[in-house]
């Protein structure tokens, strides 16, 4: 079959390596290992230890929207539209947890 | 449009949209966001009123399994995220092996999870059973939402699972092809999401001590 490049941009849609996706792969594993590491064997850091988790969790969250679910190269609605129900949402969480503590 | 083989409007027949398909799939996706961010928040405030148990019942958890099942997620991301790179180079049979690895991984997570309930269930922790029943309130509803939020996230595993199999299939009739895989396109962000959920799932119920 004859690539005819006329097809509009759906011929140019951007295809991703497998060596893209091995090394997406290793920074998340990298990433697992250290949040296990911090909560198993830096128990003590207590106060630290919620606050990074959950950052090292939204590192990774980030890393797989990315990446595997190819925001890089999709149109920038997508990101836009996830931006906005992620400030919806952590309005929501924060003013929920801000009412609690100052009270 | 003065194609040498006449009549061949792009559309004529086969009526269809990707972007709009996939535009779809992000607005489901989104839903599946809030309903999982509702059981969150929960989470948030009874962790807020009950922070000595559930530091407490977190220990009870098997960090090791946790992460192996984390690991096996990841890994089962990117085989979909290859098989959709294999489809789209044409060669529908390392696309379906990637497919099909992808649900060996889903089961494999399931089994591992099966595991983990069985020993809990073991215990007695299940919602309802007598040892349950006899916990300080903060430890039972660490457990109750344990169950409740990796119950319904497995079912989401068991979902993406079915889906990915008929993506297959369908990928082995020929239906899926390198110039039409939207479908595989929009199962991978499926799944994608169900492990973006456990990513936070993970250090929220193994992890924070």
């Amino acid at each position: 079959m004859k690539q005819n490049k006329d097809h509009s941009e759906e011929g140019t849609a951007h295809i991703s390596s497998f060596r893209d996706h091995w090394s997406t792969l290793a920074t998340l594993l990298l990433l697992t290992i250290v949040t296990v590491v911090i909560s198993v064997f830096g128990a003590n850091l207590a106060a630290l230890s919620v606050a990074t988790a959950l950052l090292i969790a939204t590192v990774k969250v980030i890393v797989v929207a990315y990446y595997f679910m190819h925001l890089k190269y999709d149109k920038k609605i997508y990101t836009w539209l996830i931006l906005l129900v992620v400030v919806l949402f952590a309005a929501f969480t924060i003013l929920t947890a801000l009412e609690y503590y100052n009270r | 449009m003065e194609h040498a083989h006449g009549l061949h409007l792009p559309n004529s027949g086969h009526n269809r949209d990707d972007e709009a398909s996939k535009m779809g799939m992000w607005l489901f996706l989104f839903t599946e966001l809030l309903l999982f961010g509702g059981l969150f928040i929960v989470y948030m405030v009874y962790r807020m009123l009950n922070r000595e148990a559930f530091l407490l019942s977190s220990f009870e958890l098997n960090v090791w399994l946790g992460t192996i099942n984390t690991v096996v997620l990841l890994v089962s991301s990117m085989t979909i995220a290859m098989s959709i790179t294999a489809i789209q180079k044409g060669n529908s049979a390392q696309s379906i092996r990637l497919l099909m690895t992808t649900v060996g991984l889903s089961l494999l997570f399931l089994v591992i999870k099966y595991f983990e309930w069985s020993s809990k269930i073991h215990h007695g922790l299940f919602p309802g059973m007598d040892y349950y029943n006899g916990l300080p309130k903060g430890e039972a509803l660490f457990f109750f939402l344990y169950f409740m939020m990796t119950g319904l996230h497995a079912l989401h595993i068991i979902i993406g699972g079915i889906l990915i199999g008929v993506v297959a299939y369908r990928t082995k009739k020929g239906e899926v092809t390198s110039e039409k895989y939207a479908l595989t396109e929009n199962a991978g962000l499926y799944w994608h999401l169900v492990d973006l959920i456990w990513i936070y799932l993970f250090p929220l119920f193994y992890l924070i001590h």
